[in-house]
């Protein structure tokens, strides 16, 4: 009985875990390089899930052209995000209020996606097909469907892939120099200019892939995006905004927290106890658990 | 009156008119609709008057003032339900429980800045919506909400309790303003924008950002929670769905629509938000469209709101009402000192400059 319990939360926890860092890493590349917290993820992941279901479902093709042209659309939707509603205020990027500000203009354009879905696609929750199907038996009692197994093990291969990419391509560094010293990287001649909408279609498009999967777990509705962006707010701050490491063990963390209380306390208070677990850290540790004043992130 | 520094004489006429106007509106208008949106509306005014007063004024980016309004609204509301002590103290107690509240929200933001004040202060009010959502005992109802409430003028028929509301709204609505206003341009104000702007140098002069921010706080929750107990009253109910993501986002266009920190922004976009949102109200999807792109573009655009965007052209008229008198008068003593430099401040100012928080755009005597 308990160990049934411990492998359920060990298997939930990986799972959860998996999917919020996946949304979550992408807020805080984008808070890393550009200083500020995008409220659109959310709907990137909304879209994922809408994207997800026009092609699984409507025309019935395969599950990995569903996960590219997820990640080939909310990329442009989130470049041209960052081209409406951030780049026009970076020439304000030094005034103390630019966090706040970019925070509505993203939370607006979060706004106009939601309810744009709402207009094309009405209020309905749309079942996704499964990317894949069928579930394996992990331990007695404790059934892993290949479908959360698939999207765990696909997270992690986004985020380590990030991890490569920051650390070795051309354009990862690039990112990197940027959330380290703007001025310095622009005089090395870093096209400061194109990488900010780059960096926010790579992060909107990983939300977006993570759409695809949740359309699969849960369904997809023009509000699909509200849970994940509120679970992966608690992440990053939980991490410290806009340390990648730290969002990462965050996403374990909050996932063990949130497996833990669901098997303990019941669904219902998970999401309170996690908010519960946040103001705590933020008094006690006000830039979360690897999060820096200012500086050295990435 | 050394309270209000920025009115002239022809701004109070000017207020005391639309006030006189306002007072007139229920003797004219029969609508029982129109008045109950009309209610609504100054309900969500001294709401968004409260908020503005933490958000604009303190600076303080506070994402839990739904919570303080939920709270005030379901202390009056249990209250009115539970006990038989006047309705009008009932009101007062919703005031103060949400104060309290906000006070006790006010120190873990103190060691927080920018977005982690609104991310802590956001997640303070999902654990009370949760709470309120999840009750046992039964005494908030979950999410059905309050049931009926007795609120202010149990006794009347509707038609005249909804008149009877409006007045008090006013009322209300007109004392906070004023209150507000004042109290912004006192030393406590003037401390807070010194916060706000330059938080180190404040500090630096003396300034306690501890004590300043818990009064704000304080005087912002309390006014919030007098509104959900306003909305309780009138609403007969209340229910969780008064907080959350959609509400806060429809309230958070209409103080940046308006002007932030300004004292009649927060009127201007809320009246004006109400209009659009009651014209598009059998397009649920279409007015949230239309609210996100409004937003978008006043905050790209116009970032101190219509408020300061119609200050900034009327102290430009001024400014160029003056030079021409100054250039008439001048002209006569010497051609060389009329020059464009020597017809006060240009209107425009430098784009790196945080959003000023001064009335219509004048200049504040106290904080230069």
């Amino acid at each position: 009985m308990i160990a049934t319990d411990i492998v359920g939360i060990l298997v939930t926890t990986i799972i959860l875990g998996s999917i919020y860092g996946l949304v979550a890493i992408g807020m805080t590349l984008i808070y890393g390089t550009l200083r500020i917290l995008d409220m659109s993820q959310g709907s990137m992941v909304m879209v994922g899930s809408f994207i997800g279901w026009g092609i699984l479902v409507v025309a019935g093709w395969n599950p990995i052209l569903a996960i590219i042209a997820a990640f080939i659309a909310t990329f442009i939707l989130g470049a041209l995000t960052q081209l409406v509603s951030v780049q026009p205020l970076m020439r304000r990027r030094n005034a103390i209020d630019f966090e706040m500000v970019t925070f509505i203009t993203t939370f607006a354009v979060a706004m106009v996606l939601t309810n744009v879905a709402l207009e094309v696609f009405g209020p309905f929750q749309r079942n996704v097909k499964s990317v894949v199907s069928g579930s394996i038996n992990v331990y007695q009692g404790v059934d892993l469907p290949y479908q959360s197994l698939t999207m765990a093990l696909v997270s992690i291969a986004l985020m380590v892939g990030l991890g490569v990419f920051l650390a070795r391509s051309r354009w990862g560094m690039a990112i990197r120099a940027v959330a380290q010293d703007l001025d310095a990287a622009r005089l090395m001649g870093v096209p400061v200019g194109k990488l900010y909408p780059i960096t926010m279609g790579l992060a909107s498009a990983l939300a977006g892939i993570a759409g695809v999967f949740l359309g699969g777990l849960y369904f997809a509705y023009p509000q699909a995006g509200d849970l994940p962006l509120l679970e992966a707010l608690i992440v990053v701050i939980f991490g410290g905004l806009g340390s990648l490491p730290g969002t990462v063990y965050a996403a374990y963390a909050i996932g063990l927290i949130q497996a833990t209380a669901e098997v303990i306390v019941g669904t219902t208070w998970s999401l309170p106890i996690l908010y519960g677990v946040i103001l705590l850290v933020l008094i006690v540790r006000p830039y979360g658990l690897l999060g820096r004043p200012s500086e050295a992130r990435l | 009156m050394t309270a209000f520094p920025d009115m002239t004489t022809g701004r109070w006429s000017l207020a005391g008119l639309a006030t006189v106007v306002a007072v007139a509106i229920p003797l004219v208008i029969s609508n029982q609709y129109t008045l109950s949106v009309m209610v609504t509306t100054g309900i969500l005014l001294v709401l968004n008057i409260s908020w503005n007063f933490v958000l604009g004024v303190a600076g303080v980016w506070n994402f839990g003032q739904l919570a303080l309004y939920a709270l005030g609204g379901y202390g009056a509301g249990i209250i009115m339900l539970h006990s038989s002590v006047s309705p009008w103290l009932a009101l007062l107690a919703g005031g103060v429980i949400a104060a309290a509240a906000a006070v006790l929200l006010a120190f873990p933001t103190l060691r927080l800045y920018g977005i982690y004040t609104s991310l802590l202060t956001f997640a303070f009010a999902e654990v009370i919506q949760y709470v309120i959502l999840n009750d046992g005992s039964g005494l908030t109802g979950g999410s059905f909400g309050l049931p009926i409430v007795p609120g202010l003028y149990s006794s009347l028929s509707l038609e005249a309790s909804t008149k009877a509301y409006f007045w008090t709204v006013l009322a209300v609505v007109v004392i906070a303003t004023l209150a507000l206003a004042a109290v912004g341009h006192s030393r406590l104000g003037i401390a807070l924008r010194g916060i706000r702007d330059a938080p180190a140098y404040a500090a630096a002069r003396g300034v306690n950002p501890l004590r300043y921010r818990i009064f704000a706080f304080a005087i912002s929750g309390f006014l919030a929670g007098i509104a959900g107990a306003l909305y309780v009253s009138y609403n007969q109910s209340i229910s969780p769905s008064v907080m959350g993501l959609t509400p806060m986002s429809v309230y958070v266009t209409m103080l940046v629509i308006g002007g932030l920190g300004t004292a009649t922004g927060p009127i201007v976009g809320t009246i004006l938000v109400q209009i659009v949102a009651t014209l598009l109200v059998t397009h649920p999807g279409a007015e949230f469209t239309i609210l996100g792109l409004f937003l978008l573009v006043v905050v790209v655009f116009v970032p101190d709101g219509l408020v300061g965007l119609v200050g900034r052209y009327w102290s430009r008229v001024a400014a160029w009402a003056a030079e021409d008198e100054r250039a008439e008068s001048e002209q006569a003593a010497g051609p060389q000192a009329a020059g464009p430099k020597a017809a006060g401040p240009p209107g425009d100012r430098a784009p790196a400059e945080p959003a000023e928080s001064e009335d219509e755009g004048s200049p504040d005597p106290h904080v230069a």
